[in-house]
């Protein structure tokens, strides 16, 4: 079963084109990591799914449903949550209340027990009423995921999770990346860590320039080392 | 290029108020009354044109300016006895006062905070003149004395109309010559986009309070001139229904020109004259009127008229493009071969925090002489606040920055372009209201506010001074292939063009280097490769140096001759391109740490 | 001497309480949609209209006024967000407070218009002589606006920080992307905060009726002084908009009782320059947390 579809989407900021015509799938259960140097439209793309920002044309199906029209509030109670780049958290709220606030989501859906959140990432549980702009910039990422899994969504959208961590949080994250991948719910990531991509993805989109530049098996994008081609040009030239 | 329709179509609006004067000559002596204040609500129409316009601000205390006016020309009269020529020029004084005073916290705040402060000053002054009885008659009101200029008793409505009619066609020349001028063009780019004015030497608080000043003296002296004809000057009929009904004249007419000023002070004055039996609606048609202005037609009557007449009349699509003289087109002079050891730009040990984040760490990075020096990083890697720093948009925690010897510290961003520092903006940043010539001109950095001013004269005259400016414009945008848009809206050029204009206006002042923020973020992947060579060609040929921050390392790569790697707020790595590209370190940065194996 | 300041004290505080209301309509409104509403004081003027109508016109219950009024205010002003406001979401700041400064003209106009008069007189909801203790005097309808002003305000207060939907309007306050991804609709949460605002406002002008009568004055009355009080609150702080509120309308009265009763104007005036210019984050800010 499909879980995503996306057909020739178009993302543009007046006339600057950020995304080119891009189609992908993702079959429910499965991982797909979207790969591509910065500025080549990743983030655009995934706000363009979740309706963040306005798709110029193209289409975007969800369970065989079409929700191109609808807005971010609609999409996400269908359960298909973002975890944002900049993980957008409302400094303000407890740890607590922000995952209650998120059970919004969830919509007709029975939600997640914060239970089973504090389980994925116990430090949460420790800093249960401690304020988000707080926390630390690991466990703040932490909080966006189980913010956006607390709702029990059919897909994750991951924005770069791994941007502005160290090493020791990145293993915790991939930890609990695989663990949600792993209680059914599909999964698309984006990255530019190549540590993050390959033990996440099965298969992996490579955009540059706001095209589809090359996809596949993630083991062939590494034995190809495609990535270093497209990030860097043909540097023999 | 000379265009000869410059100084006629500048004369326009003053030629209309005098055209409006003889025509009312001829009519009955109500219309003359009705006219009179009409010509005075154009005045008014017009100063605001400048401050809501042009400016941006929101002012609704342009009743208290005009009572200012009328009661400091009124009151110098009845007290001290003055003439009232010298009473006249007490008004614009006041008014430039008041300006100034209100300007005081109004270029600190925009939007709803302006709004307010200015609604609060009108309150207050209206209080103050009722309150001042001993002076002002209070509430009751003040009787204002007959005037009379140079032994001329002005008795007569024709005698007002003329008075009034050429004074506020005098005052008007004046604003329409500051409009139309660097003046005016300045003060919409401050108000445009204010990184990028201060980056060219315009200073957006020196600029807002001009319009502020010249706004003001304007209203003012339309007050002193209406208050004969009102005969008694009393505080209420300056109150704040008032203030709210002139914001809306350059609303209504259209902001961007002397024209909407006219349209919308004389057209919403003189309307409801025309519609009497319905004149118990006219504060909440013209209500209604400025939100469907403001939802559906942003550019008011003058813009419609525009289309409208665009409609009709089929313009001659293009001018031809403008013939360049020959001496200037050729390009400069290539200097002498620039010694590539020196160094220009010197960054040792930059640091900055933002709380827990330590966003530079101390950061060293070079840029020789005529050299071309790249800096490229994984997002989140600090390049965009190093740049802002070099740039002067963030003070540094700690660290020297030396530009040809001088510290760049401390120094304001608006104060590079002098050093022979410019930029580009990642967000392009050109002034959408203003033809590309106009963003150019401003780019030469000769941006003082009074010098601005004297400027506006000479380009109303077309001067030589105006007709150097506009072919060192012409020249620079021959260099980036833009002559052909000279007069085009900048808002009109594609991303790719308006990133060239960005150039054009950042060499034309011919600096020593230009920083260029993301040169081809969301260009066409068509339209990079003819960058490239625009700054290839800028580089050898003027022999500025460029400090480039870019995502597309391989556009990077093959334009700098050395490049810098940031990660996590270090440099990691420096040399030349294909060297540094080489290096694990850097593959590590960008793609984590088992492919660096 | 004593008994005159308790006097002056208790004047300034029943029109601190009225105030403390209207800045929390602004201030809830600007929270949520980060929009000034220069039309709250026409709204407050439409309530004042509304209960001089059911109360004087139709000879009803005083009580009806204070549940109709905010209820019918609030979908005027829920309606104005669907059909000014909404279109208007992309504009920038100047556009928007053009839009309701005329919003709000447009309102007065329109009631002057309908009523064609200078002032409509409303008569208190109590009436009899004041309690005296120790020469203070206390009417009835001073104690009611005093204590049914604040109890709503602290109510507001309560909903906002602890109820689902405020809830939902602080999410929006502090970050409208995340708010959205948690699955808040913008278009119900905007609205609903133009609903609440207007309800505040008219309940402002049911509790300003007796004191001001109405008049297309008391809708510039009310947005100064509301607009004050919420800068002095530090402009998105509830609970700062009410002790703001109560901090102008003591302010006003002593400056009227021992200065000059001109110089009550005044004050609101010297006090916004002082806190914009000196303390723009207001005297009474929220906690303030981190940037993330």
């Amino acid at each position: 079963m499909i879980a995503l579809r996306v057909t020739d989407l178009r993302v543009a900021y007046g006339q600057v084109v950020a995304v080119h015509d891009l189609s992908l799938t993702i079959e429910a259960g499965d991982a797909l990591v979207l790969l591509g140097p910065n500025g080549a439209g990743k983030t655009s793309a995934v706000e363009a799914i979740v309706g963040l920002l306005p798709k110029r044309r193209g289409k975007v199906e969800f369970f065989g449903e079409d929700i191109s029209a609808m807005n971010t509030s609609a999409i996400v109670r269908k359960g298909l949550a973002l975890v944002p780049q900049w993980r957008e958290l409302f400094p303000t709220f407890s740890v607590e209340e922000t995952l209650i606030a998120a059970t919004t989501a969830a919509d007709k859906r029975e939600p997640k027990s914060l239970e089973s959140i504090y389980d994925l990432f116990p430090v949460l549980q420790a800093r249960r009423q401690q304020l988000a702009g707080s926390l630390s910039g690991g466990e703040q990422q932490m909080l966006a995921i189980g913010r956006a899994l607390v709702a029990n969504p059919k897909l994750l959208l991951l924005d770069e999770p791994s941007s502005g961590l160290a090493s020791g949080v990145m293993r915790t994250l991939i930890q609990a990346i695989k663990r949600i991948r792993q209680s059914g719910v599909a999964i698309l990531l984006v990255e530019q860590n190549m540590e993050i991509a390959r033990s996440v993805g099965d298969r992996c989109c490579m955009l540059a320039a706001g095209t589809l530049a090359w996809q596949g098996p993630m083991q062939e994008a590494i034995k190809h080392d495609e990535a270093a081609r497209i990030y860097f040009g043909d540097t023999r030239a | 290029m000379s265009d000869k329709r410059f100084g006629f179509a500048g004369l326009g609006p003053t030629v209309f108020i005098l055209i409006c004067l003889v025509a009312g000559l001829a009519l009955d002596s109500y219309p003359k009354y009705v006219l009179a204040i009409t010509i005075i609500s154009m005045v008014i129409g017009v100063a605001l044109v400048v401050l809501v316009g042009l400016g941006r601000c929101i002012t609704l205390a342009s009743g208290s300016v005009m009572a200012i006016g009328a009661y400091a020309a009124t009151l110098s009269m009845v007290h001290l006895g003055v003439p009232y020529a010298a009473a006249l020029l007490l008004a614009i004084l006041a008014g430039a006062a008041a300006g100034w005073l209100i300007a005081l916290p109004g270029t600190r705040f925009r939007g709803h905070n302006l709004a307010m402060v200015t609604l609060v000053f009108q309150s207050v002054c209206i209080i103050l003149i009722r309150e001042a009885k001993w002076l002002t008659g209070g509430a009751e009101g003040i009787r204002v004395p007959p005037p009379s200029i140079m032994g001329w008793r002005i008795a007569s409505d024709s005698d007002f109309l003329i008075v009034i009619g050429v004074l506020s066609a005098l005052i008007v020349l004046l604003m329409t010559i500051l409009v139309r001028g660097p003046f005016g063009k300045n003060l919409q780019a401050a108000a445009g986009n204010e990184v990028a004015a201060e980056t060219f030497g315009v200073s957006v608080p020196g600029y807002l309070t001009a319009a502020f000043v010249v706004s003001s003296a304007a209203i003012a002296f339309a007050g002193a001139l209406a208050a004969p004809r009102i005969r008694i000057l009393d505080p209420d009929s300056f109150g704040v229904l008032p203030s709210i009904s002139m914001l809306a004249y350059p609303i209504v007419g259209g902001m961007y020109s002397v024209w909407g000023g006219l349209l919308g002070g004389g057209g919403l004055r003189v309307l409801p004259e025309f519609l009497r039996p319905v004149a118990d609606y006219q504060e909440l048609f013209f209500a209604g009127l400025v939100i469907v202005v403001v939802m559906f037609f942003p550019g008011g009557l003058v813009e419609l008229l525009r289309r409208g007449s665009a409609l009709v009349f089929v313009r001659d699509a293009k001018r031809g493009s403008a013939p360049i003289p020959a001496a200037a087109a050729s390009p400069i002079a290539a200097a002498a071969e620039a010694d590539a050891s020196q160094v220009l730009l010197r960054v040792e040990g930059v640091d900055k925090h933002f709380d827990a984040l330590h966003a530079v760490n101390s950061a060293n990075l070079m840029v020789p002489v005529a050299g071309i020096h790249g800096l490229i990083g994984p997002n989140g890697a600090g390049k965009t606040s190093l740049f802002n720093i070099i740039s002067g948009f963030l003070e540094a925690d700690q660290g020297r920055i030396e530009f040809g010897g001088t510290s760049l510290l401390n120094l304001r961003a608006r104060d590079r372009i002098r050093l022979g520092i410019t930029r580009t903006f990642q967000h392009v940043a050109v002034f959408g209201q203003l033809s590309c010539l106009d963003n150019v001109i401003i780019g030469r950095g000769r941006n003082a506010v009074f010098h601005s001013m004297q400027q506006s004269f000479e380009y109303f005259i077309d001067g030589p001074g105006a007709v150097a400016a506009r072919r060192e414009a012409l020249v620079a945008l021959q260099a980036v292939g833009l002559v052909d848009q000279a007069h085009s809206l900048a808002a009109a050029l594609s991303l790719g063009d308006q990133r060239r204009l960005e150039i054009a206006r950042a060499i034309i002042s011919e600096p020593k280097l230009i920083l260029l923020d993301e040169p081809v973020s969301g260009v066409s992947e068509s339209e990079v490769e003819g960058l490239r060579q625009l700054l290839l060609r800028i580089n050898a040929e003027r022999n500025i140096a460029m400090l480039v921050v870019e995502h597309n390392i391989p556009f990077v790569a093959k334009l700098c001759r050395t490049m810098s790697v940031m990660g996590a707020g270090r440099i990691v790595a420096e040399g030349r391109p294909a060297e540094v590209i080489a290096m694990p370190a850097v593959r590590q940065l960008y793609f984590g740490e088992e492919s660096a194996a | 001497m004593l008994a005159e300041l308790g006097n002056i004290l208790i004047a300034g505080i029943k029109f601190g309480a009225i105030y403390a209301l209207a800045a929390l309509g602004l201030v809830v409104i600007h929270k949520a949609t980060k929009t000034v509403n220069f039309a709250h004081g026409a709204f407050a003027m439409l309530g004042a209209f509304g209960s001089f109508l059911i109360v004087v016109h139709w000879q009803g219950p005083y009580w009806l006024a204070y549940l109709l009024v905010p209820i019918l205010i609030g979908i005027i002003a829920a309606l104005i967000e669907f059909l000014i406001l909404r279109p208007l979401r992309r504009a920038d700041m100047f556009t928007v407070v053009i839009a309701t400064v005329f919003l709000g003209i447009a309102l007065g106009e329109a009631f002057r218009l309908i009523y064609n008069t200078e002032l409509l007189a409303v008569p208190g909801m109590f009436v009899g002589a004041p309690f005296v203790v120790s020469r203070v005097f206390v009417t009835k309808e001073t104690l009611w606006v005093i204590a049914g002003a604040l109890v709503t305000a602290l109510a507001c207060v309560m909903l906002f920080h602890h109820g689902k939907i405020g809830r939902g309007m602080r999410a929006m306050a502090s970050n409208v992307r995340g708010a959205q991804l948690c699955g808040y609709s913008v278009d119900r949460v905007y609205m609903f905060a133009w609903f609440l605002g207007g309800a505040l406002a008219g309940l402002t002008g049911v509790f300003v009726a007796p004191i001001t009568g109405v008049s297309v004055e008391l809708s510039i009355a009310v947005i100064t002084a509301g607009f004050v009080a919420g800068v002095i609150g530090g402009f998105d702080s509830l609970r700062g908009a009410i002790l703001g509120g109560l901090l102008l309308g003591v302010v006003e009265s002593l400056a009227a009782a021992y200065v000059s009763s001109a110089m009550k104007n005044c004050v609101s005036f010297i006090l916004l320059f002082f806190v914009l210019m000196w303390r723009p984050e207001g005297l009474f800010p929220e906690r303030v947390a981190r940037r993330v």
